[in-house]
């Protein structure tokens, strides 16, 4: 394992805990996606894990050594490209220049990865703009490539692809799953979905600093995908008796939680459930703005987790 | 072979602060000064106060050499304040470098914009009063003076940098102390008895005074011992702001998100 995390707690001020007790192991070669909403508690994680900020509990261990001994140790075999910008006063291809100084690389072997990286990256032709004058996309590019200016074990990405067009996104996955088929070990965070069901291999869905799932994505999948999911909205004098009712309408098994106005519904027999609200919007002589049923999808794993450790409001 | 972790981080500082506009500021800043104020007041100051028998330009040469000092200290609060503004001091401290080094980077970076400053001030100072310069001893002692200073200005801006939350107050700040240690010491004119009381108690408590006056010593021969007890009241000085700034960089957040 090149990650190990057993109970790791973090408060920022004492009182607070932004970790609570996370524990999960990350493999050699694997992609670990870590998902979750803002101040979920994903960026602390990566901070704890990069020797950022010490755990205030628990156990961790990466590459085999502990961040609160080894920091400077760990942190030569790893890159970390972090969610805030990252840059200074230099061109583009002085940063890259620069980072590889920063990592002791020799002058030859500097030009050699910057050409490469210029060019891997669309970098070639604002290699001489300033990092002030690109934009937030461009910027995010660099921030990306000048990481691959060292070798490292294990790569973090905090949210790398946030900015980024769809082609260059698509190309960032793609140079990653590059790296990690000659052995780069990845933890990625990201709110993207289809870009964790692309790239990673198992993936951890964190809410207020606890994992509430960790699976593989095809097991993830596999697990809801007997269920569907029925998306229905109605309106009408009696919608709000309507919400009330529809609790005590559902089936053993069945979940549901309110997103916006809309009840999303997860059941393994839709024909049926849909059968019992027609029943229950007769009864209350509502009209429906919206029904729908679709087949689940990673999102729906996200969200059912995530709102799964919401108080229900409204309709209990 | 691959450099020390130091090395490379002063690298790094050197390489991405000096643009033309930090070059300007840092060089040509107190080059004016020495231009303008030298030659604006040299009838004027000799006048007005016999005891600058070498001219004003003799007794401002060594002052403008001892404000290095403060550009020194500048340049090493305003790059721990943009590393934390722009990002790049937690991505430092996820390479292979300590809190440590990244404060010891800025320092001896600060410390050799303050060494060069001075030089380059001398010869400035050499070429405006056509003299010789002063002998090899001479410059090492007063490159002493200013390295302490330095160190101490470099302290001081450091616990700016590390407290300050944003960018206006952080230049707010800098300005008023640029603008009170400078005009409130020898640099520019001598601790005349004319002076209102209040100013001649913030010229003798104002660390530049006695960085101007042990440079201004060894320049124009005329060292004392008022001058070396200053000297030792800037050393302790330093100690003490060195540890306060430390400490308040240590215990600071890494960005300002």
């Amino acid at each position: 394992m090149v990650i190990e995390l057993a109970d790791v707690h973090h408060s920022y001020d004492g009182r607070r805990e932004a970790l609570q007790g996370v524990s999960f192991t990350v493999r050699h070669g694997e992609v670990f996606g870590l998902l979750g909403r803002n101040g979920a508690g994903k960026s602390t994680l990566i901070k704890v894990m990069t020797t950022l900020l010490r755990p205030t509990r628990g156990t961790l261990r990466i590459l085999g050594w502990d961040p609160l001994r080894d920091g400077p140790r760990i942190r030569s075999r790893i890159g970390v490209v972090q969610q805030g910008e990252s840059w200074d006063f230099t061109t583009v291809e002085g940063n890259l220049d620069v980072y590889g100084v920063l990592w002791g690389l020799s002058r030859p072997e500097r030009q050699r990865r910057q050409e490469a990286l210029l060019t891997k990256f669309g970098l070639q032709e604002i290699r001489r703009k300033r990092l002030f004058d690109l934009s937030g996309g461009q910027k995010r590019r660099v921030q990306v490539a000048r990481e691959f200016m060292h070798d490292m074990d294990i790569l973090f990405l905090d949210e790398p692809t946030v900015g980024l067009d769809i082609l260059m996104r698509r190309s960032l996955l793609d140079s990653i799953r590059e790296e990690v088929r000659r052995g780069l070990t990845v933890v990625f965070t990201t709110h993207n979905l289809e870009e964790a069901d692309y790239l990673c291999d198992r993936v951890a869905v964190i809410e207020s600093g606890r994992i509430l799932v960790l699976d593989t994505v095809e097991n993830l999948k596999r697990q809801y995908r007997g269920k569907k999911t029925l998306e229905v909205s109605v309106t009408g004098p009696e919608a709000e008796k309507f919400y009330a009712d529809l609790p005590g309408a559902l089936a053993p098994g069945e979940s549901w939680k309110l997103q916006g106005n809309t009840v999303v519904i997860l059941t393994e027999d839709p024909r049926d459930a849909l059968s019992r609200i027609l029943q229950l919007s007769a009864r209350h002589r509502v009209q429906f703005d919206w029904l729908n049923i679709r087949q689940n999808t990673l999102e729906d794993v996200f969200l059912q987790s995530v709102r799964s450790e919401e108080p229900t409001h409204g309709l209990a | 072979m691959a450099w020390p972790n130091l090395l490379r981080l002063v690298y790094r500082n050197i390489r991405v602060n000096t643009d033309a506009g930090s070059l300007i500021i840092l060089v040509g800043l107190p080059a004016m000064y020495l231009v303008f104020f030298g030659f604006g007041f040299q009838s004027v100051a000799s006048g007005a106060d016999p005891g600058l028998g070498g001219g004003y330009l003799r007794f401002l040469g060594p002052g403008i050499m001892s404000f290095q000092a403060v550009m020194a200290g500048t340049v090493g609060g305003s790059m721990l304040w943009a590393d934390r503004r722009w990002g790049m001091l937690a991505q430092l401290l996820v390479g292979p470098f300590t809190r440590l080094q990244y404060l010891l980077g800025i320092m001896v970076t600060s410390l050799l914009f303050g060494l060069v400053g001075a030089l380059v001030m001398l010869g400035a100072s050499a070429v405006l009063l056509g003299g010789a310069l002063p002998g090899v001893l001479a410059v090492l002692a007063m490159l002493g003076v200013i390295s302490l200073g330095s160190l101490f200005f470099g302290s001081l801006m450091l616990l700016i940098s590390a407290l300050v939350k944003s960018n206006n107050a952080y230049n707010s700040i800098q300005i008023l102390v640029l603008f009170l240690v400078n005009f409130a010491s020898t640099v520019f004119y001598p601790l005349s008895p004319q002076l209102p009381g209040v100013l001649k108690v913030l010229f003798l408590v104002n660390p530049l005074t006695y960085i101007a006056n042990n440079v201004r010593g060894v320049y124009l021969s005329s060292l004392n011992g008022t001058d070396l007890l200053e000297l030792g009241v800037l050393a302790a000085e330093t100690v003490v702001l060195l540890y306060l700034a430390s400490r308040a960089y240590l215990r600071s957040s890494l960005s300002l998100d």
